[in-house]
Protein backbone atom coordinates (compact mmCIF):
# COMPACT_ATOMS: atom_id res chain seq x y z
CA UNK A 1 0.00 0.00 0.00
CA UNK A 2 1.35 3.56 -0.81
CA UNK A 3 -0.47 6.62 0.01
CA UNK A 4 0.82 9.90 -1.91
CA UNK A 5 0.25 13.36 -0.89
CA UNK A 6 0.00 17.13 -2.77
CA UNK A 7 -1.35 20.25 -1.50
CA UNK A 8 -2.56 23.48 -3.02
CA UNK A 9 -4.16 26.61 -2.57
CA UNK A 10 -6.08 28.65 -4.55
CA UNK A 11 -6.99 32.52 -4.07
CA UNK A 12 -9.95 34.16 -5.70
CA UNK A 13 -12.14 33.86 -8.28
CA UNK A 14 -12.02 30.91 -10.98
CA UNK A 15 -11.31 33.41 -13.75
CA UNK A 16 -10.03 35.94 -11.95
CA UNK A 17 -8.06 34.38 -9.13
CA UNK A 18 -4.95 31.63 -9.46
CA UNK A 19 -3.57 28.93 -7.57
CA UNK A 20 0.10 27.32 -6.73
CA UNK A 21 0.66 23.72 -5.99
CA UNK A 22 2.45 24.34 -3.06
CA UNK A 23 3.78 20.98 -1.96
CA UNK A 24 3.89 17.08 -3.00
CA UNK A 25 4.69 14.80 -0.02
CA UNK A 26 8.30 13.45 -2.12
CA UNK A 27 9.09 17.32 -2.59
CA UNK A 28 10.20 16.25 -6.03
CA UNK A 29 8.44 19.49 -7.01
CA UNK A 30 6.63 22.66 -6.46
CA UNK A 31 5.85 25.23 -5.49
CA UNK A 32 4.42 25.71 -9.35
CA UNK A 33 1.64 28.37 -10.39
CA UNK A 34 -1.60 26.78 -11.77
CA UNK A 35 -4.30 28.97 -13.84
CA UNK A 36 -7.82 28.72 -14.93
CA UNK A 37 -6.36 30.70 -18.11
CA UNK A 38 -3.02 28.49 -18.45
CA UNK A 39 -5.35 25.30 -18.01
CA UNK A 40 -7.88 26.37 -20.80
CA UNK A 41 -6.23 28.16 -23.25
CA UNK A 42 -4.18 26.72 -25.98
CA UNK A 43 -1.04 28.38 -24.83
CA UNK A 44 -0.17 27.40 -21.06
CA UNK A 45 2.15 30.39 -20.29
CA UNK A 46 4.44 27.66 -19.12
CA UNK A 47 2.58 26.65 -16.22
CA UNK A 48 1.56 23.42 -15.87
CA UNK A 49 -2.32 21.95 -15.18
CA UNK A 50 -4.27 19.22 -13.69
CA UNK A 51 -4.27 17.30 -17.14
CA UNK A 52 -0.75 18.24 -17.93
CA UNK A 53 -0.10 16.41 -14.16
CA UNK A 54 -2.65 13.18 -15.26
CA UNK A 55 -0.31 13.31 -18.63
CA UNK A 56 3.16 12.82 -16.55
CA UNK A 57 1.49 10.28 -14.45
CA UNK A 58 -0.22 8.05 -17.42
CA UNK A 59 2.97 8.08 -19.23
CA UNK A 60 5.23 7.12 -16.18
CA UNK A 61 2.51 4.41 -14.55
CA UNK A 62 2.53 2.84 -18.62
CA UNK A 63 6.19 2.84 -18.72
CA UNK A 64 7.20 0.93 -15.45
CA UNK A 65 3.97 -1.32 -16.81
CA UNK A 66 5.59 -2.04 -20.07
CA UNK A 67 9.30 -2.56 -18.62
CA UNK A 68 7.49 -5.44 -15.67
CA UNK A 69 5.63 -7.24 -18.72
CA UNK A 70 8.87 -6.98 -20.77
CA UNK A 71 11.06 -8.15 -17.90
CA UNK A 72 8.71 -11.14 -17.05
CA UNK A 73 8.36 -12.17 -20.90
CA UNK A 74 12.97 -12.19 -20.67
CA UNK A 75 13.30 -9.16 -22.71
CA UNK A 76 13.66 -6.33 -20.62
CA UNK A 77 13.96 -3.04 -22.68
CA UNK A 78 16.96 -1.11 -22.70
CA UNK A 79 15.65 1.92 -23.05
CA UNK A 80 11.43 3.39 -23.69
CA UNK A 81 10.58 6.62 -24.25
CA UNK A 82 6.75 7.33 -23.77
CA UNK A 83 4.56 10.35 -24.24
CA UNK A 84 1.04 10.84 -23.32
CA UNK A 85 -1.00 13.71 -24.45
CA UNK A 86 -4.21 14.55 -22.30
CA UNK A 87 -6.66 16.27 -24.19
CA UNK A 88 -9.32 18.88 -22.08
CA UNK A 89 -12.44 20.03 -23.42
CA UNK A 90 -13.45 22.70 -20.80
CA UNK A 91 -16.97 21.67 -19.67
CA UNK A 92 -17.37 18.14 -20.78
CA UNK A 93 -13.85 16.98 -19.66
CA UNK A 94 -11.07 14.81 -20.42
CA UNK A 95 -11.80 13.38 -23.62
CA UNK A 96 -8.87 11.48 -25.09
CA UNK A 97 -5.05 10.00 -23.86
CA UNK A 98 -2.80 9.70 -26.72
CA UNK A 99 0.19 7.39 -25.46
CA UNK A 100 2.89 6.81 -27.60
CA UNK A 101 6.01 4.79 -27.01
CA UNK A 102 9.54 4.20 -28.86
CA UNK A 103 11.21 1.25 -27.72
CA UNK A 104 14.63 -0.34 -27.85
CA UNK A 105 13.87 -4.25 -26.72
CA UNK A 106 17.07 -6.78 -27.90
CA UNK A 107 15.33 -9.99 -28.33
CA UNK A 108 12.25 -8.56 -29.61
CA UNK A 109 10.30 -7.61 -33.10
CA UNK A 110 8.25 -5.36 -33.82
CA UNK A 111 4.82 -7.22 -33.23
CA UNK A 112 6.12 -8.42 -29.59
CA UNK A 113 6.65 -5.27 -28.15
CA UNK A 114 3.17 -3.94 -29.21
CA UNK A 115 1.62 -6.73 -27.88
CA UNK A 116 3.39 -5.96 -24.40
CA UNK A 117 2.59 -2.35 -24.96
CA UNK A 118 -1.26 -3.12 -25.57
CA UNK A 119 -1.26 -5.53 -22.42
CA UNK A 120 0.67 -2.21 -20.35
CA UNK A 121 -1.65 -0.09 -21.63
CA UNK A 122 -4.91 -2.57 -20.40
CA UNK A 123 -3.15 -3.32 -17.10
CA UNK A 124 -1.56 -0.25 -15.85
CA UNK A 125 -3.24 1.06 -12.38
CA UNK A 126 -3.64 4.67 -14.16
CA UNK A 127 -4.90 3.40 -17.34
CA UNK A 128 -7.79 1.36 -15.05
CA UNK A 129 -8.25 4.31 -13.00
CA UNK A 130 -8.87 6.94 -16.02
CA UNK A 131 -10.79 3.75 -17.81
CA UNK A 132 -14.22 6.47 -18.00
CA UNK A 133 -11.75 8.70 -20.81
CA UNK A 134 -13.67 7.81 -24.15
CA UNK A 135 -10.58 7.48 -26.14
CA UNK A 136 -7.04 5.86 -25.25
CA UNK A 137 -4.86 5.50 -28.12
CA UNK A 138 -1.58 3.68 -28.53
CA UNK A 139 1.09 4.57 -30.46
CA UNK A 140 3.76 2.39 -30.87
CA UNK A 141 7.44 2.21 -32.54
CA UNK A 142 10.72 0.35 -32.05
CA UNK A 143 14.85 1.85 -33.01
CA UNK B 1 -15.31 24.53 -27.42
CA UNK B 2 -11.64 24.87 -27.04
CA UNK B 3 -9.33 21.01 -27.51
CA UNK B 4 -6.73 21.81 -25.04
CA UNK B 5 -3.81 19.10 -24.94
CA UNK B 6 -0.95 18.83 -22.29
CA UNK B 7 1.51 16.41 -22.53
CA UNK B 8 4.13 15.36 -20.85
CA UNK B 9 7.30 13.22 -21.93
CA UNK B 10 9.10 10.33 -20.24
CA UNK B 11 12.68 7.97 -20.53
CA UNK B 12 12.75 4.90 -18.99
CA UNK B 13 15.78 2.74 -18.88
CA UNK B 14 16.48 -0.83 -17.75
CA UNK B 15 13.86 -3.20 -16.36
CA UNK B 16 11.23 -2.56 -13.65
CA UNK B 17 12.92 -3.61 -10.65
CA UNK B 18 16.40 -1.65 -11.30
CA UNK B 19 15.28 0.77 -13.85
CA UNK B 20 14.46 4.13 -13.27
CA UNK B 21 13.05 6.68 -15.36
CA UNK B 22 12.22 10.78 -15.78
CA UNK B 23 9.44 12.46 -16.59
CA UNK B 24 8.98 15.81 -18.32
CA UNK B 25 6.05 18.34 -18.82
CA UNK B 26 4.90 19.81 -22.24
CA UNK B 27 5.10 23.43 -20.44
CA UNK B 28 8.37 23.00 -19.19
CA UNK B 29 6.93 23.68 -15.80
CA UNK B 30 8.66 20.66 -14.21
CA UNK B 31 11.70 18.67 -16.01
CA UNK B 32 13.10 15.35 -15.96
CA UNK B 33 11.68 14.21 -12.52
CA UNK B 34 12.67 10.79 -11.48
CA UNK B 35 11.02 8.03 -10.57
CA UNK B 36 11.52 4.17 -9.88
CA UNK B 37 9.15 1.10 -9.01
CA UNK B 38 11.04 0.48 -5.30
CA UNK B 39 9.64 4.63 -4.20
CA UNK B 40 6.52 3.88 -6.18
CA UNK B 41 5.73 0.83 -3.79
CA UNK B 42 7.18 1.31 -0.49
CA UNK B 43 6.94 3.72 2.09
CA UNK B 44 9.87 6.22 1.70
CA UNK B 45 10.18 8.04 -1.10
CA UNK B 46 13.49 9.34 -1.83
CA UNK B 47 12.99 13.02 -2.80
CA UNK B 48 10.69 10.62 -6.25
CA UNK B 49 7.64 11.48 -7.38
CA UNK B 50 5.50 8.78 -8.71
CA UNK B 51 2.50 8.44 -11.14
CA UNK B 52 -0.25 8.55 -7.51
CA UNK B 53 1.79 11.80 -6.85
CA UNK B 54 1.24 13.15 -9.69
CA UNK B 55 -2.81 12.45 -9.46
CA UNK B 56 -2.60 13.74 -6.02
CA UNK B 57 -1.41 17.04 -7.42
CA UNK B 58 -4.14 17.11 -10.24
CA UNK B 59 -6.72 16.18 -8.23
CA UNK B 60 -5.72 19.10 -5.65
CA UNK B 61 -5.59 21.37 -8.34
CA UNK B 62 -9.01 19.70 -10.40
CA UNK B 63 -10.64 20.70 -7.16
CA UNK B 64 -9.53 23.71 -6.44
CA UNK B 65 -10.69 24.95 -9.49
CA UNK B 66 -14.25 23.42 -9.55
CA UNK B 67 -14.75 24.96 -6.00
CA UNK B 68 -13.10 28.32 -7.09
CA UNK B 69 -15.87 28.13 -9.72
CA UNK B 70 -18.72 26.98 -7.64
CA UNK B 71 -18.36 29.67 -4.51
CA UNK B 72 -17.65 32.31 -7.64
CA UNK B 73 -21.17 31.35 -9.79
CA UNK B 74 -22.93 31.51 -5.72
CA UNK B 75 -21.57 35.44 -5.43
CA UNK B 76 -19.28 34.18 -2.55
CA UNK B 77 -15.73 33.96 -4.05
CA UNK B 78 -13.34 32.40 -1.92
CA UNK B 79 -10.51 34.20 -0.58
CA UNK B 80 -8.56 31.35 -0.12
CA UNK B 81 -8.96 27.40 -0.58
CA UNK B 82 -6.34 24.36 0.47
CA UNK B 83 -6.67 21.43 -0.76
CA UNK B 84 -4.69 18.16 0.50
CA UNK B 85 -5.44 14.99 -1.41
CA UNK B 86 -3.92 11.48 -0.52
CA UNK B 87 -4.15 8.84 -3.30
CA UNK B 88 -3.53 5.02 -2.62
CA UNK B 89 -2.64 2.45 -4.44
CA UNK B 90 -2.92 -0.77 -3.33
CA UNK B 91 -2.88 -4.55 -3.99
CA UNK B 92 -6.18 -5.32 -4.46
CA UNK B 93 -7.58 -9.43 -4.53
CA UNK B 94 -7.67 -10.72 -8.46
CA UNK B 95 -7.10 -7.37 -9.68
CA UNK B 96 -3.20 -6.57 -9.28
CA UNK B 97 -2.11 -2.95 -7.79
CA UNK B 98 -4.81 -0.39 -8.64
CA UNK B 99 -5.67 3.44 -7.40
CA UNK B 100 -7.79 2.62 -4.72
CA UNK B 101 -8.86 6.01 -3.31
CA UNK B 102 -8.55 9.53 -3.35
CA UNK B 103 -8.85 11.88 -0.28
CA UNK B 104 -9.70 15.14 0.08
CA UNK B 105 -9.56 18.19 2.91
CA UNK B 106 -10.36 21.22 2.08
CA UNK B 107 -10.50 23.92 3.93
CA UNK B 108 -11.82 27.56 3.61
CA UNK B 109 -11.88 31.14 3.72
CA UNK B 110 -14.88 32.46 2.30
CA UNK B 111 -16.58 35.69 3.62
CA UNK B 112 -20.56 35.74 3.86
CA UNK B 113 -21.60 31.90 3.24
CA UNK B 114 -22.60 29.68 5.63
CA UNK B 115 -22.01 26.13 6.20
CA UNK B 116 -25.06 24.23 4.93
CA UNK B 117 -23.73 26.76 1.41
CA UNK B 118 -20.33 25.71 1.54
CA UNK B 119 -20.86 22.13 1.74
CA UNK B 120 -23.65 22.10 -1.15
CA UNK B 121 -21.14 24.31 -3.00
CA UNK B 122 -18.18 21.47 -2.02
CA UNK B 123 -21.17 18.50 -3.27
CA UNK B 124 -21.28 20.18 -6.56
CA UNK B 125 -17.41 20.80 -7.14
CA UNK B 126 -16.71 17.19 -6.76
CA UNK B 127 -19.23 16.17 -9.00
CA UNK B 128 -18.35 18.69 -11.45
CA UNK B 129 -14.23 17.75 -11.47
CA UNK B 130 -13.67 15.88 -14.57
CA UNK B 131 -11.08 14.42 -12.27
CA UNK B 132 -12.92 12.89 -9.42
CA UNK B 133 -15.73 11.70 -12.20
CA UNK B 134 -12.80 9.51 -14.18
CA UNK B 135 -11.10 8.33 -11.06
CA UNK B 136 -14.46 7.10 -9.81
CA UNK B 137 -13.96 4.08 -12.03
CA UNK B 138 -11.44 2.03 -9.75
CA UNK B 139 -11.53 4.72 -6.83
CA UNK B 140 -13.34 5.91 -3.56
CA UNK B 141 -13.07 9.73 -4.09
CA UNK B 142 -13.69 11.22 -0.36
CA UNK B 143 -13.83 15.12 0.04
CA UNK B 144 -13.81 16.14 3.65
CA UNK B 145 -14.11 19.84 3.57
CA UNK B 146 -14.27 23.24 6.45
CA UNK B 147 -15.04 26.61 6.46
CA UNK B 148 -11.99 28.56 8.43
CA UNK B 149 -13.20 31.59 9.95
CA UNK B 150 -13.01 34.98 7.48
CA UNK B 151 -10.20 37.75 8.81
CA UNK B 152 -11.00 40.25 5.68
Amino acid sequence: MADRTARVSWEGSLLEGSGTIEQVGSGAFGPLPVSWAARSEAASGGKTSPEELIAAAHAACFSMALSSGLAQAGTPPERLETSATVTFVPGTGITKIALTVDGRVPGLDDEGFRQAAETAKENCPVSKALAGVGEITLDVSTS
Amino acid sequence: MPRIERTAAITWEGNVARGTGSISAGTGAFTELPFSLPVRVGAGNEGKTSPEELLAAAHAGCLAMGLASELTKRGTPPGRLDVRCVVRMDEVEGKGHQIVHSTCEVTARVGALDAAGFEDAVRVADEECPFSALIRASAEVTVNARLEESDG
